[in-house]
């Protein structure tokens, strides 16, 4: 249980790479922060600077007011869940959670109580004189979270655990993952690309690109109003759709092709300024009365029962740009035909197409 | 369903396996017969007329306290030398594990001494060590130690253990190498976010999961010490001095060449061909299943 103090971090390579840059996060006792972002991100550096696997070139690293930037990772009182699970294939289940407190000098008793308790939360009692090689992927999983959790460190960290798993495995262990937090009220660190993940496990989520952090904030704070033009096609399934426009002469309305929308807020940019407006596909309905209108030509359908989406291209609006849409219940759109589709002004959100940083508060 | 490939002529396969067969039957299972043969005679030196004597050979052999003594170097030889070989040679890996720069470089020079003959191997050593004119006995001398290994059994016995075990070296080299870097970096992070210390890790985690490579190595170690030595202890002390360092192998050659008793020396490869059979039998067959994890 413990809070984190990530300031002015940075991460360069020997030969001048630089992974990670002016990083700064705060993370409170007991929540659960993901990391997300596509690879190569600098998402798995960050987690593991704060491990001790990688040194830190610039900034500072507190857990719970203490500076570790220079503790080895042991000493970190940490635990890590690798992608790989990294379990000691050599040992037994019950060796493998035990290690780690075997190394710290735990009396038995302590050991063999920790270790009850740990494998009837993951349900691995029946499993503690397997080897490893004897498990199915999600058991690894589960021995691997339970050699964290017996370890009762100030801060779990997960390297994308889930992504070697199935999908229906990766559903189901989600759920797990979001219980065992629950009850263990630790400060958990995941890391993952996959922003579903993302989105059902965080308390916060911090959005990576290129080294930098995009955004920090709740899930919701990221659907509903990303920062970035890069974190609003990030989060979301299909991603959101984007249609070229520029401000208008007062300042205060947009020009998408023949038409202009007047915005519910001022827009910070001048006159003339290219942007970028994203709708996205759920936020798109069949009709004339919505305060934005495009026409979609159809193209792909994918009929997925409780929902139809619909790719295409927006075709009316002088600009050809490919556009989705997702229609709840099953429709049977000829392909070719044109949709007629409209948005509600306060689910629009407008980028500077040079800078990507959004315009509208 | 396996695959098998079909030949249209009955034929065509067995011209196929032909030749490896026919080296097989000439180069190793008729000099085996031949040997298995003669070990039952008593041959005169000129191969004129031999008698057969049964298990004479056999019995006058383990009656004969010289072979029990070879029997005796022999293990201490290739024990030694395995040991030698390995734990220098895993040292030798770990540390060229570690090195990050310039490491093909490194590897190169350490696998170098592979490339040497055996029998040069020990003529280096020989002159290295020689008590007259080589540079290490004069070393040796400086510190007090005597070292002649043309009178002192001991020392001769040293002097081919630690040649043979340097020229293997490279080679076992090579595969701790190989382990050590087939063993996933998450294993060693994960120990040392479990609080191992440097050592701890290496001993509980590394070494564990090269006993399949060290277990192999073994096995190669083992008979190359029982074999492929012969060349280099004729280049260096042929045997002596007396019999300190006839290994079994090297008495196979002085008894039948040397001596020309070649009934008891066709009866002692018979045996060292039964030993390492039983040997590599043995050590594949029971231990490979307690290392495989």
């Amino acid at each position: 249980m413990a809070n984190l103090s990530i300031r002015s971090l940075g991460k360069t390579y020997p030969g001048g790479v630089s992974a990670v840059r002016d990083v700064d996060i705060k993370i409170q006792d007991g929540e659960f922060i993901v990391l997300v972002g596509p690879s190569g991100c600098g998402k798995s550096t960050i987690l593991r600077m704060i491990a001790g696997l990688e040194t830190i070139t610039t900034g500072d690293l507190d857990i719970d007011g203490r500076r570790v930037n220079d503790l080895e990772p042991g000493d970190r009182d940490i635990a890590m869940v690798f992608q790989n699970y990294a379990l000691y294939p050599h040992m037994t289940v019950r060796a493998n959670m035990e290690y780690g407190l075997k190394n710290e000098g735990l009396p038995k008793d302590e050991i063999a109580e920790r270790i009850a308790e740990a494998s009837r939360t993951l349900r691995l009692s029946d499993y503690l004189d397997r080897k490893p090689r004897q498990l199915s992927g999600g058991q690894r999983q589960r021995v691997a979270m339970g050699r964290a959790i017996v370890r009762k460190p100030k801060v779990f960290l997960f390297d994308e655990p889930l992504s070697n798993l199935d999908a229906k495995l990766r559903t189901q262990l989600r759920a797990e993952l979001k219980a065992l937090h629950a009850r263990l009220n630790g400060t958990f660190i995941y890391v993952t690309h996959d922003q579903v993940e993302a989105m059902s496990l965080a308390d916060r989520i911090v959005i990576m690109s290129e080294g930098k952090i995009e955004q920090i904030g709740t899930p919701m704070d990221l659907y509903l109003r990303p920062a970035t033009r890069f974190v609003a096609e990030f989060i979301g399934t299909p991603a959101m759709n984007f249609i070229d426009a520029t401000v208008g002469s007062d300042g205060h309305s947009l020009q998408i092709g023949e038409q202009m929308i007047a915005a519910d807020a001022p827009i910070h940019a001048p006159a003339g300024t290219l942007v970028s407006v994203g709708v996205r596909p759920e936020h798109l309905h069949r009709g004339q009365d919505h305060a934005m209108h495009v026409k979609l030509k159809t193209g792909f359908v994918e009929q997925l029962g409780a929902d139809t989406i619909v790719h295409g291209e927006a075709s009316t609006n002088g600009t050809a740009s490919p556009l989705g849409v997702r229609l709840q219940g099953v429709h049977m759109p000829e392909p070719g035909s044109e949709l007629q589709l409209g948005a509600a002004l306060s689910d629009l959100h407008f980028f500077d197409t040079a800078s990507g940083q959004r315009l509208n508060t | 369903m396996q695959k098998r490939v079909v030949y249209r002529s009955k034929l065509l396969p067995y011209l196929l396996v032909a030749p490896q067969i026919a080296i097989t039957l000439i180069f190793f299972f008729w000099p085996s017969y031949q040997a298995l043969e003669s070990s039952f005679y008593v041959e005169d030196a000129f191969g004129f007329s031999r008698n057969w004597v049964g298990m004479q050979n056999y019995a006058e052999l383990f009656a004969d306290p010289g072979y029990l003594r070879s029997f005796r170097t022999t293990l201490i030889f290739s024990v030694s030398v395995a040991a030698l070989t390995m734990s220098i040679s895993l040292g030798l890996a770990v540390a060229a594990n570690r090195v990050i720069r310039a490491a093909t470089a490194y590897r190169t020079l350490l696998i170098w001494p592979y490339a040497v003959a055996p029998a040069l191997a020990g003529v280096i050593w020989y002159f290295l060590m020689n008590p007259s004119l080589g540079i290490v006995a004069y070393w040796l001398k400086a510190l007090g130690v005597n070292w002649n290994h043309y009178v002192n059994g001991d020392q001769a016995l040293l002097l081919v253990i630690v040649a043979a075990a340097w020229k293997q070296i490279s080679y076992n080299f090579l595969f701790f190498l190989a382990g050590l870097q087939s063993i996933p970096k998450s294993l060693i992070e994960a120990a040392a976010i479990d609080r191992a210390s440097p050592a701890r890790r290496f001993w509980t985690i590394v070494f564990p999961l090269l006993t399949p490579t060290t277990f192999f190595l073994l096995v190669i170690n083992l008979v190359y010490a029982f074999f492929d030595t012969f060349a280099l202890i004729h280049a260096t002390t042929e045997g002596g001095p007396v019999d300190a360092t006839s290994i079994l192998v090297y008495r196979v050659y002085s008894t039948g060449f040397v001596g020309q008793d070649y009934g008891s020396s066709a009866a002692q490869s018979v045996v060292l061909m039964a030993l390492v059979v039983g040997m590599t039998f043995i050590q594949f067959r029971y231990i490979e299943r307690k290392v495989n994890y």
